[in-house]
């Protein structure tokens, strides 16, 4: 079952990469540096899902206490920290050509950092405390008191003048994108979910392992 | 507007190593796992010697 979802991820990566690359038409204003976005947008996606995952697992774990839930935000955490790095790392690289600096303090990307160093706290709290049970009751409030960072980066852009653009996807109403550069990027939304259910599962299940060896 | 290839060369080379290095991570770690846990598993079966079960004459 592993096997067969890392193959389907890597045709869906592979898929994804052909539609950034081959099939999406070069940006007129911003030229191919905008493929970028093909990147950028989906790592932001599996990071906001992959700390929802958290929100959702944390609650089950202080509601009935199950370490399976506590496996799942453990993992979905971890590969959500890894995903905001690549966003953070991706818009800086796209954020050089385009705004002529690689970083500025504005609000989303102020708080996107924020979002970054609350989850990281999140996985060395649970290094930090010995007692396993005390640290995953501690790691549970903490997953979801993070959680309410997450629209406040998603909607940063609204609420505060910021340098970076609107959301161009993820946003009510009708879109302004061209069809195929949407396309392209619901492949690689696609893609990325793919690989992120792959890492969380294959973490989770790593987890249990370290647990059943030190037992 | 200048493409700047070099740019977009860096994000997905980035984003490669960087999602290769992970899945490596957790590739050899569970293998460690599952080889310490095999060994363990081996060590806790009760030896079965034939000779201590043979009765003495």
């Amino acid at each position: 079952m592993r096997r067969l979802l890392g193959g389907v991820t890597l045709v869906g990566l592979l898929a994804g990469l052909v539609m950034g690359f081959g099939i999406a038409p070069r940006e007129t204003t911003q030229g191919n540096v905008q493929r970028i976005m093909y990147l950028h947008v989906p790592s932001v996606w599996v990071a906001y899902l992959a700390f929802g995952v958290v929100l959702v697992a944390s609650i089950a774990y202080l509601v009935r206490r199950a370490e399976s839930a506590d496996r799942l935000a453990h993992a979905s955490a971890e590969v959500g920290v890894l995903f905001t790095g690549l966003t953070i790392a991706t818009g800086s690289i796209w954020g050089k050509p385009t705004w002529g600096t690689w970083w500025t303090w504005d609000a989303r990307l102020t708080s996107v950092s924020i979002l970054f160093v609350m989850y990281l706290g999140y996985l060395l709290l649970r290094g930090m405390v010995d007692d396993r049970e005390r640290g995953a009751r501690f790691a549970a409030v903490l997953g979801i008191v993070a959680a309410f960072n997450i629209p406040l980066v998603h909607f940063s852009v609204y609420w505060w003048r910021t340098l970076h653009q609107p959301p161009s996807l993820m946003k009510p109403g009708p879109g302004t994108m061209p069809g195929i550069i949407v396309a392209a990027l619901l492949v690689n939304f696609a893609a990325f979910t793919l690989l992120y259910v792959y890492f969380v599962t294959r973490r989770a299940r790593l987890l249990r392992l370290e647990t059943e060896a030190e037992a | 507007m200048r493409d700047n290839w070099g740019f977009v060369l860096a994000a997905y080379g980035l984003a490669a190593v960087v999602l290769i290095a992970y899945w490596r991570f957790l590739f050899r770690r569970e293998k460690e796992l599952e080889d310490a846990t095999a060994i363990r598993h081996d060590l806790r079966q009760p030896s079965r010697n034939p000779a201590s079960e043979r009765p003495s004459p």
